[in-house]
């Protein structure tokens, strides 16, 4: 498998997916359209054109076209711990409220993804923390999270 | 009479205190967002439109709008000096614009292509104010079927452009349709495909689905990376082109200026698409193309201009039909309707301090580039020196607080980081993102002339052939759809993934 035969697969049940719940939501007809037709068009679409796509992948590879790697010779498990403080952000700031979690945040990337000096992840999270939230909530009148403390 | 009343009105409107302030605050941003790579004006956008919300459409227009011609001034910067481009369209900036900073030369360069981006946007938001008008009063005739056909051809013109196999492009056009579906039909108020969420009863946000298909992903691409980058150290001097120089850029400058419009104007069409075009055309009028990528300043004149002269006629089809010709645009047509302002030939009328407003603040933009640009070079170069490794959080902290600040929803920051996730995975299946963008923001109102265009035909779709001006769209849609299949019409070369 090519990675065009992969990702073309995925497309066309996807579109597959979106053709069939567009049906509970009545088609109609052409004269009187209802709420499910054009996700159903656009659902049957995504199929065919993945279709297409599957075909014209599967002849790249009798050419010789094979996977490619995605990760290969890259830092793939800097993304991880980037989403991973994405999460933990969503997760945490209703309790922690805005500043303390913003200062956090910034500082567990600055240290995590490519290490800075101590001072350095003090100064650049505090003084992004404190800038964000005058900014945003005292300027811009922004309603951040404020936290249970 | 009534169109120096409407320029004089759109004076003093871009004049007030607050419009002023907010176009220096886009033309800034967009000159900075330029400036740093991995950072484009659609991410930017995203990320200040809920900050505009306290403030009146016209504010908020001008300064977004300053943000998307401002991106392609300070896009140049980065290509010149560090041979990355800035944004999309500056990726051919860099063939010569960086060869001749290695001579010793990037001051001329960067002198040249602030001249000429001024240039060609002056010349550009003259042609948007004497074609704007009439092509609104002519889009008052049209009806649902020619808004389905207009809109249908955006979106096959943007798939033709793009880089890589057309079946890719036209699944992400339909996947953005999709998500342009879901919440509340319009019609009949049936919901759509949101699975008890609330925040998605008035649908999928523009401003979380752009934030994290351009923002989001594009930091999880660069951290995986290396992450290091050299800036060209020597001291940077004669910012002023010498007489020879402006002997060689000048029609190079006329010529991007006229192609970077008239392409800007066509949907699909754009900042990205002119400066390839016009590098190839200067190469074609060059008595020596073979010098072309060697260090030409015709080379960064061109396309320079020509992408600058494409935000102007971009702004065309957006501000007199309400349809966007590329993500930018989309971005401002979601904005317009957030502010309660419906974008279409009508918008002249209803909202001329709007219009107008937005225009006469596009030559103050201008102004305020190029003086951005010249004398405050050394400012962008240290900032160019901020290493990414420091940059990357506080970007991340913008789309948060971004997402955060659209409605107060944790739930819309989700939802962007997870199309950080589709983001980053399309872009590793090289699928590209603009045209879901697009597709997103003409969804619901595709979809509405759509359905209204059938009830109207009873049912016939042949019958979008039998209307004189959406014939002529659908056809051009058509042919651009079998064009590539047609041996020896095969695609153009990529064009990379643009935001444009």
């Amino acid at each position: 498998m090519n990675n065009d035969q992969a990702s073309s697969g995925a497309f066309f049940i996807i579109g597959l997916a979106i053709a069939f719940g567009a049906v509970r939501y009545k088609l109609g007809t052409f004269s009187a359209p209802d709420s499910g037709l054009m996700p159903f068009l656009v659902g049957t679409a995504i199929s065919l054109l993945a279709g297409i796509g599957f075909v014209h992948a599967t002849l790249g590879k009798r050419k010789g076209v094979g996977w490619t790697p995605l990760l290969e010779k890259l830092r793939w498990e800097r993304v991880l711990i980037v989403l991973a403080a994405l999460v933990a952000y969503i997760l945490l700031v209703k309790t922690l409220g805005f500043l303390i979690c913003t200062a956090l945040f910034i500082g567990f990337l600055l240290k995590a993804v490519v290490p800075q000096r101590w001072p350095t992840v003090f100064a650049v999270s505090l003084i992004t923390a404190l800038a964000s939230y005058g900014i945003f909530e005292l300027w811009l009148k922004a309603q951040l999270p404020r936290g249970i403390f | 009479m009534d169109f120096f009343a409407n320029v004089i009105l759109g004076f003093q409107t871009a004049f007030q205190p607050i419009n002023f302030l907010f176009c220096f605050v886009g033309v800034l941003t967009g000159t900075l967002v330029g400036v740093l790579p991995g950072l484009g004006p659609v991410a930017a956008m995203s990320l200040l439109l809920p900050t505009t919300f306290h403030v009146s459409p016209v504010a908020a227009i001008i300064m977004l709008a300053g943000i998307y011609y401002g991106a392609m001034y300070g896009g140049s910067t980065t290509s010149i000096l560090v041979n990355i481009p800035g944004e999309a369209a500056s990726v051919v900036t860099c063939l010569d614009g960086y060869k001749m900073a290695r001579q010793g030369r990037a001051g001329p360069a960067l002198g040249i292509a602030a001249f000429a981006s001024f240039i060609a946007g002056t010349f550009s938001i003259v042609g948007l104010m004497l074609i704007a008008p009439p092509l609104a009063e002519m889009a008052l005739k049209f009806g649902p079927p020619e808004y389905f056909s207009l809109m249908a051809l955006g979106l096959t013109v943007l798939t033709f452009l793009a880089s890589g196999p057309m079946w890719k492009t036209l699944i992400m056009a339909c996947l953005g349709l999709f998500l342009g579906n879901i919440g509340m039909d319009s019609i009949n108020a049936t919901f759509r495909f949101t699975f008890g969420i609330l925040e998605l009863s008035d649908g999928v946000g523009l401003v979380p689905v752009a934030m994290g298909l351009f923002g989001i992903s594009e930091v999880f691409l660069n951290v995986e990376q290396s992450m290091g980058r050299t800036v060209f150290e020597a001291k940077i001097k004669n910012l002023l082109p010498s007489l020879k120089d402006w002997a060689e850029s000048f029609w190079p400058i006329i010529r991007g200026t006229v192609l970077g419009f008239f392409l800007g104007v066509l949907p699909g069409g754009g900042s990205l698409i002119s400066s390839f075009v016009s590098y190839a055309v200067e190469k074609k009028f060059s008595k020596t193309p073979e010098k072309f990528g060697t260090g030409m300043i015709a080379g960064v004149a061109g396309p320079e201009a020509a992408n600058n002269s494409a935000t102007g006629g971009a702004f065309i089809p957006l501000l007199t039909l309400g349809i966007p010709g590329n993500a930018v645009t989309a971005l401002l047509l979601g904005a317009l309707i957030i502010y309660g302002v419906q974008p279409g030939p009508k918008m002249v009328i209803e909202h001329a301090d709007l219009f107008w407003g937005v225009i006469a603040s596009m030559y103050l933009g201008n102004a305020m580039l190029l003086v951005l640009n010249l004398p405050l070079i050394g400012l962008w170069v240290k900032i160019l020196k901020v290493p990414y490794p420091i940059l990357f959080p506080l970007i991340l902290l913008f789309c948060l607080i971004g997402g955060y600040s659209l409605n107060n929803s944790l739930t819309e920051v989700g939802l962007m980081v997870i199309f950080g996730v589709i983001g980053y995975l399309l872009k590793k299946f090289q699928y590209e993102a603009a045209p879901l963008i697009l597709a997103l923001v003409l969804g619901p109102m595709m979809e509405h002339s759509f359905r209204a265009s059938l009830t109207m035909f009873d049912g016939n779709p042949a019958q979008f052939f039998f209307r004189p001006i959406s014939a002529v769209i659908m056809t051009i849609a058509i042919l651009l759809l079998i064009l590539p299949l047609i041996p020896g019409m095969k695609k153009r070369p990529a064009i990379g993934d643009g935001e444009d």
